[in-house]
């Protein structure tokens, strides 16, 4: 009896804490390269380098940054292409879920076929997209520089500059680049919304829709009046989900236009690559890390908030 | 969703959008192929043509295409040599690039796989004070992007390299970056494979008097070897194609990865579209080969971290 008691000891201390020794080194990585890099970037954005060391400047940085002229015509960038970008892939994205919501023999090769874009790096396609517009000798830039086709000269994607824009400084309409982008990056991310939607769309009852029908509604009512509506928390974490990776995503800024031609597709994420990386500006990049961070702050508690609520509701 | 009698028609009608939509999404693809394998002749014509086959005469004769690989072999770049194969492959993508990104995905994707099995279990097995919190901040923490934490991981990275340590280099903090970003989804991944994996089985091993720890690694381990095998391959892609990190964040250009070289390349080429579209090509093609073979596993990790995140 007594023996049994002292061998088991140890062995029940070591089973209650497994748990704990399993989950360590994931905490201790996420730690350091997760939680701490977040606290030295507000901690970055309150100092200045200088050839000493580091000088506390309190929001000097945040006020020096809002004060850059590129800054606002970046958040203008910005802005203009997440819209573009979560409308066009969303809508797309919907599209193609509702033809593939049936159950069609090729669906499987469908499928795969149509997720060869999810798998090819960005940067890659950045590069596949630029090659098909380089001016003269690009397949496309056949057709959008002939003068007859696109009066009155020719659009040539990488070097046209932005049109004068229609509301004071906001950058629309975009430069011919930008649509450029904006249509790359949603041919990107098609897949993977596509898959998302047509999974939630699953999820909708047959006989909702089919009692629907039988009261005499047409297809776009039922996409109208109950699809979205039943879709609509999933089409909402797809919203923030392009917006998340939208706002961060830059190899394709890099590859594709790298910014130019001027600044007509900066974005705020290649904005913070100019600024920490080529003009060694830490303190403002910094600053301008953190407010990036904390609008994906926003949407990430936003999405957790609905994802829980969807959860609750089922 | 329509009528009996239409049905038919409309799958007819359904299956050619669908189709359609397929070669919108090859089209980019396509002429990227194409690209790479015509000559320098063909890449500097204006207006361009889609295929190399014109002769004077007519607009197509596909016995006058003139196809090349001369892209291809200026990538690669391949010098004669007596070794075991006769030639060597002296370009730089082939050589140092594509090599880094191996080393880089295959370390990354084995330190992501075990911390994640691990702790993975440990969420799916146990309950314990704390758990719903931390799971719930590994969930907010996967949508965290690289880039707002690229600045101090950069200067993390230049105070580690300053105080001159043994052993280390640049290669070691960038696995470890790598590991950082991509455990947390895994870590998700595997908590729901781990979740999928009856507990009555590792009960009654335990009863035959298994410890619980090799209950874990005979047991629920193998049963869960499907799902380690999905977090391997996500990881090993999403860190294959991850371009800024790997670019920032290494000093020396030759501990880069391929994106790098990529990218570098793009500069140094800036006429010769073909080059440039065979190094595309040769840089991609392992993963799409990749996924093609292994498009369930993809899609099964894929779904499971999409329910959650």
């Amino acid at each position: 009896m007594q023996r049994t008691e002292i061998r088991r000891k140890p062995r029940n201390r070591f089973r209650n804490l497994l748990p704990f020794w399993l989950i360590l080194p994931t905490v201790v990585v996420i730690l350091a390269i997760q939680v701490y890099p977040a606290f030295y970037t507000v901690w970055l954005s309150l100092h200045q380098r200088q050839p000493r060391g580091w000088d506390y400047v309190g929001v000097d940085n945040f006020q020096r940054l809002f004060r850059m002229g590129v800054f606002g015509e970046s958040v203008g960038h910005t802005i203009v292409f997440l819209i573009g970008y979560t409308t066009l892939t969303l809508v797309l994205g919907f599209i193609i879920a509702l033809l593939l919501n049936r159950k069609l023999k090729l669906s499987g090769l469908y499928i795969t076929v149509l997720f060869v874009p999810w798998i090819i790096a960005d940067i890659i396609v950045g590069i596949v997209f630029r090659l098909l517009v380089v001016p003269d000798y690009g397949l496309l830039s056949g057709i959008l520089q002939n003068p007859a086709i696109f009066p009155p000269n020719g659009i040539s994607v990488l070097t046209a500059s932005r049109p004068p824009s229609w509301f004071g400084g906001f950058p629309f309409p975009p430069a011919p680049a930008m649509i450029y982008l904006i249509m790359a990056s949603a041919w990107r991310a098609l897949p993977f919304i596509t898959l998302l939607l047509l999974a939630a769309m699953q999820t909708v009852s047959n006989e909702i829709i089919e009692s629907s029908r039988m009261d005499g509604a047409n297809g776009w009512q039922v996409v109208r009046h109950i699809l979205i509506p039943l879709m609509l928390p999933t089409l909402v974490v797809a919203l923030f989900s392009l917006t998340l990776g939208g706002m961060n995503g830059v190899g394709m800024v890099f590859s594709l236009t790298g910014g130019g031609p001027g600044t007509s597709t900066e974005v705020l994420s290649y904005l913070l690559y100019v600024l920490g990386w080529s003009q060694l500006e830490f303190g403002r990049a910094a600053a301008l890390a953190l407010l990036i961070a904390v609008v994906n702050w926003a949407l990430i508690l936003a999405t957790l908030r609905i994802t829980r609520v969807e959860e609750r509701s089922h | 969703m329509f009528s009996i009698s239409r049905r038919r028609l409309d799958a007819w009608m359904i299956n050619i959008a669908l189709v359609i939509i397929c070669l919108f999404a090859l089209i980019p693809v396509a002429t990227t192929v194409l690209i790479s394998f015509k000559g320098e002749r063909d890449i500097i014509r204006k207006p361009p043509n889609i295929l190399p086959c014109d002769t004077p005469e007519s607009a197509f004769d596909p016995s006058a295409c003139r196809w090349s690989v001369e892209g291809y072999q200026r990538v690669l770049a391949p010098r004669p040599s007596d070794g075991l194969l006769p030639f060597t492959l002296t370009g730089n993508i082939v050589r140092i690039y594509i090599p880094n990104s191996f080393m880089y995905a295959t370390s990354t994707a084995l330190l992501v796989v075990f911390l994640s099995g691990m702790s993975g279990y440990a969420f799916s097995r146990y309950r314990f004070r704390g758990r719903q919190a931390m799971l719930v901040s590994i969930l907010a923490i996967t949508g965290v992007p690289l880039l707002t934490n690229l600045l101090a991981l950069y200067h993390m990275g230049v105070n580690i390299r300053r105080a001159q340590l043994p052993f280390y280099d640049d290669r070691l903090f960038l696995v470890a970056v790598y590991t950082g970003f991509f455990l947390p989804l895994s870590v998700w991944i595997a908590k729901g494979f781990f979740d999928a994996i009856p507990r009555e089985l590792e009960e009654a091993a335990v009863i035959d008097g298994c410890t619980p720890f090799s209950a874990l690694l005979r047991i629920s381990m193998p049963l869960a070897l499907p799902g380690l095998m999905a977090i391997f391959l996500l990881t090993f892609v999403n860190v294959w194609n991850e371009f800024i990190a790997g670019y920032l964040l290494v000093a020396k250009n030759e501990l880069k990865p391929a994106m790098f070289g990529l990218y570098e390349f793009l500069g140094q080429n800036i006429i010769n579209l073909q080059v440039i579209a065979a190094a595309c090509i040769l840089i991609a093609l392992p993963i799409v080969i990749l996924f093609i073979f292994a498009r369930r596993t993809f899609f099964a990790a894929m779904m499971e971290g999409a329910i959650k995140g």
